[in-house]
């Protein structure tokens, strides 16, 4: 017998979750029901990337994931920049680079970026990297600053 | 010249800016409304009994209207619910609020509806198949009609070597800012305030004002960080029913728009038909004719700009000894036209530069000589008979056409390179007024806009003070007040942030110098400031003193505080040039040279971006960083219009594709990371000779890709988005 999964940890602390509803997803739980607005709603339905946070270290679509299907994990917010070094590292590296014009696609550019170094390491190709940021949306930079803040990024990584 | 980096990344990127869409306040109700089922029709009876039948809900529709506003609706032609009569789909005929956002989804579905379907008016053409004949003009469906000419048009055409004459035709295109329309409401007593995410506190506040009949002094608009504005959040969309919603209930009401309504119900720019018609002898354009057709959504009669505004455009920077331009604005069962960043401009240059390109092929003469033999210049009157002033445009052209030619010598023979002209000019609006607050360490900017991502209030105004005043970036903060505390501002739209409220910010800076030189016994350019040992002095001959030595009592607790104005100063055109309608004069004037190397894949018709470069006349550079970032944004969006942005409507009304998985804005692998170069020395309206930057990068793209595309693969696509089929069809792939 699988042991049940321990409680949710949302950037490192333990997530009450007392009545929520099974159809709840990761994104309304932790900007409604945890207050960690850092994470963004855009679409709702997995276009545009705004709403990417870590489960366990992975890259992940908070608005297509149910909050009981993650149950047991942890989950990294760009609200937990502080305590994430590679979220922090990015965070850096897209200020140094003014990677962010309204900011509203930032957290999820940073978190999911992260989630590309913590996974494939500092010495993935840049191609690659900006492969897998390909479903993050961005109306107001048009890139190209995005583009140098992950080869800033990249190269500031250990 | 400094670098600094905005102060306000280090809070975006802690997710700690609070955006519309994050507002949440204790015992708050979550609203929705209640869309028309159908683009036209006469309402017989919306019933609101069933949603008022579920526990906690509350339900607004125009019955309650009388009731909820002291006085009536505030305006009679714009009511809040419609009462007779839908003029698009998804038009909110109630609004319900409930404790979550799930009950509040059921109380609007269980609002009943009864409407009697009119027949829609969807498709401009479909109403004016014979336009530009006679019976256009006296269709009902027209709101507008603007028509002015200058010269003998007549002569020019029938004595013309070469008369070409073509069609284009241009789609809407949504603002995709990725944060949707949000606010939070909160109505006590007398007192109606909103929390909104917005470009416009003062236009939402007047705009409230006049929608609900009460006082401007009654509404408070408080402004949040903005997720992308691009025009869509310039005017009133759902304040007015939260606040109605508030008011009802008692208690704060939040509302906002999902992905799909933030489609379906944004203003934005909508589709036009254009005829474009070129005499030419002896190589100069001897007469232009200009005919538009544009579809002004559910606008009303007497209140449509943006025909009159966007038909200059059309004769795009270019010389000609006669002309005549006639636009109709159609009303059609659509949200009404909205701006949307530099509206209509793109499709425009789309239009006239890729026609005057048609124009010089057929007179035999190189189609990039043909325009710089025609471009305004500093001295030269603009066919309106408006006087042009410096203009970097010509210099941009030469620098652009360097960077084509050398691009043409290094493409792969199946490469194409084009070069696209746009113009533009920094807005005013009615104007703006700023004041400066200098304490012992830092000085701040106190305004009324809210920062959209641009950066030209975060840091724009910051350089403007910084270089009126001498004081380094990091002492210089400004703050974002309300509409009660604020002093007045139009708001960011138009590229007027720096160019009109920065002049206010220099004024006021002005009399911040006379006053502390007034202080110091000495005249003010005697008197400067800087950061010693963590307090500002102010050093003049006197000798240099710190602030807090020069504050007064009363001063003690707030600062030296000094104001600045800037209101429009109407430049002019020559009226005798209208024969109907209304046109304006530009504040000054802008011009962008764009380059782009395109691939075209002759199967699918599918075109690759390849490299692009941009010439930016500027006046003068206030922040290189910033300004780098209005271009390098302005050419993504534009290639969204040139290559896959349309919004599709069915005959009905419905919006057929409100979603960003079949409506496609550009992603990160299909924008190059474009060369950018701003061109200085021609003067404009803002300070230190600066012009406005928001809107001119993205006025040429469409025309430069569409150059490029017919350079690569002979495509002369007259349409837009230039998508795969379009080109395929063009080159009859298809």
């Amino acid at each position: 017998m699988t042991p049940p999964p321990g409680p949710l940890r949302v950037n490192g602390r333990p997530a009450d979750l007392t009545g929520m509803p099974d159809s709840e997803r990761l994104l309304d739980t932790l900007r409604w029901r945890l207050a960690l607005k850092g994470t963004k709603e855009g679409c709702r339905t997995g276009d545009c990337g705004a709403c990417t946070v870590l489960v366990d270290g992975r890259s992940t679509l908070s608005c297509l994931t149910l909050t009981r299907e993650v149950d047991g994990s942890d989950v990294t917010t760009i609200d937990g920049a502080a305590d994430d070094a590679e979220i922090a590292r990015v965070s850096r590296a897209f200020a140094a680079a003014g990677a962010l014009q309204c900011g509203y696609c930032t957290p999820g550019f940073v978190v999911a970026l992260a989630g590309l170094l913590k996974e494939r390491g500092s010495s993935a190709p840049v191609e690659e990297l900006l492969d897998g940021l390909q479903g993050n949306l961005c109306r107001c930079t048009g890139y190209a600053a995005i583009v140098r803040g992950v080869a800033l990024a990249r190269a500031e990584a250990p | 010249m400094s670098v600094a980096a905005r102060s306000d990344l280090e809070v975006k990127l802690a997710g700690r800016a609070e955006y519309g869409a994050d507002l949440e306040l204790p015992g708050m109700l979550w609203g929705a409304l209640v869309p028309s089922p159908v683009a036209h029709g006469k309402i017989r009876h919306v019933d609101l009994g069933g949603a008022r039948a579920l526990p906690g809900v509350v339900a607004v529709g125009a019955d309650d209207l009388a009731t909820l506003l002291p006085r009536g609706q505030g305006d009679a032609e714009r009511p809040i619910f419609p009462a007779d009569e839908v003029a698009y789909r998804n038009q909110p005929l109630a609004a319900v609020a409930a404790p979550t956002l799930a009950e509040a989804r059921r109380a609007a579905a269980a609002v009943r509806v009864d409407i009697e379907p009119l027949p829609a008016l969807v498709d401009l053409e479909s109403e004016f198949p014979d336009w530009p004949g006679p019976d256009a003009a006296r269709s009902p469906h027209i709101i507008t009609h603007v028509h002015a000419r200058h010269g003998d048009l007549e002569e020019a055409f029938r004595t013309a070597d070469h008369v070409v004459e073509e069609t284009y035709r241009t789609s809407s295109v949504h603002h995709v800012a990725l944060e949707p329309h949000a606010c939070v409401a909160s109505v006590v007593g007398d007192r109606w305030t909103v929390r909104t995410t917005t470009q416009t506190p003062f236009g939402i506040r007047e705009d409230l004002s006049l929608l609900l009949g009460v006082p401007e002094a009654s509404v408070v608009v408080e402004g949040t960080w903005v997720g992308g504005g691009f025009g869509g959040k310039g005017a009133s969309l759902l304040e007015p029913y939260a606040l109605l919603l508030s008011r009802a209930a008692g208690r704060p009401v939040r509302l906002a728009l999902d992905y799909r309504q933030e489609f379906e119900l944004g203003r934005t720019t909508l589709p036009a038909v254009i005829r474009l018609a070129t005499a030419v002898k002896a190589g100069r354009i001897v007469g232009r004719r200009v005919r538009l057709l544009l579809d002004t959504g559910s606008s009303l009669p007497g209140r449509d700009w943006s025909t009159g505004y966007s038909i200059g455009f059309l004769l795009g920077p270019y010389t000609t000894a006669a002309f005549e331009v006639e636009g109709y604005g159609v009303r059609t069962n659509k949200p009404a036209f909205g701006p949307h960043r530099a509206p209509f401009a793109p499709q425009c240059a789309f239009a006239v530069e890729s026609h005057l390109g048609e124009v010089a092929r057929v007179a035999g003469i190189d189609p990039v000589r043909f325009r710089a033999d025609h471009l305004w210049r500093d001295g030269d009157t603009t066919p309106m008979g408006q006087a042009v002033g410096p203009f970097g445009l010509g210099a941009a052209l030469a620098a652009a056409t360097a960077v084509a030619d050398r691009w043409r010598a290094e493409a792969p023979a199946d490469h194409g390179v084009g070069i696209g002209l746009g113009f533009w000019s920094t807005g005013t609006g009615a104007g703006g007024e700023a004041r400066l607050v200098l304490t012992p360490t830092e000085l701040r900017v106190e305004q009324g806009e809210r920062e959209i991502g641009s950066g030209s209030v975060q840091r724009g105004l910051v350089a403007v003070a910084e270089r009126a005043l001498g004081l380094p970036p990091e002492r210089i903060r400004v703050d974002y007040l309300s509409t009660a505390d604020a002093p007045f501002d139009s708001g960011v739209f138009g590229s007027r942030t720096v160019g009109a409220l920065g002049r206010a910010v220099v004024e006021a800076a002005t009399a911040l110098r006379a006053d502390l030189a007034a202080r110091s016994g000495v005249a003010a350019r005697d008197v400067s400031l800087a950061v010693e040992a963590g307090e500002i002095v102010c050093r003049s001959p006197n000798g240099r003193r710190t602030v807090r030595s020069l504050l007064t009592a009363e001063e003690a607790s707030r600062g030296i505080v000094a104001s600045g104005r800037h209101f429009a100063k109407s430049n002019t055109i020559d009226e005798r040039r209208v024969v109907a309608g209304s046109f304006y004069p530009f504040t000054d004037f802008t011009g962008a040279a764009h380059v782009a190397e395109v691939s075209v894949d002759r199967e699918t018709g599918a075109v690759r971006v390849e490299r692009y470069a941009a010439f930016q006349d500027i006046g003068t550079v206030v922040d290189p960083a910033t300004a780098r970032g209005q271009v390098e944004g302005g050419i993504a969006m534009g290639l969204g219009i040139a290559l896959t942005e349309e919004a599709l409507w069915s005959d009905d009304g419905r919006l057929l594709n409100p979603h960003l998985l079949d409506y496609r804005i550009p992603t990160l692998g299909e924008v190059p990371a474009p060369e950018v170069t701003f061109v200085e020395g021609f003067p404009g309206a803002g300070p230190f000779g600066a012009k406005g930057l928001g809107e001119p990068p993205i006025i040429p793209v469409p025309a430069t890709v569409a150059a490029a595309v017919r350079d690569a693969c002979g495509a002369h696509v007259t349409e837009l988005p230039l998508s795969a089929e379009r080109v395929a069809r063009t080159l009859k792939l298809l």
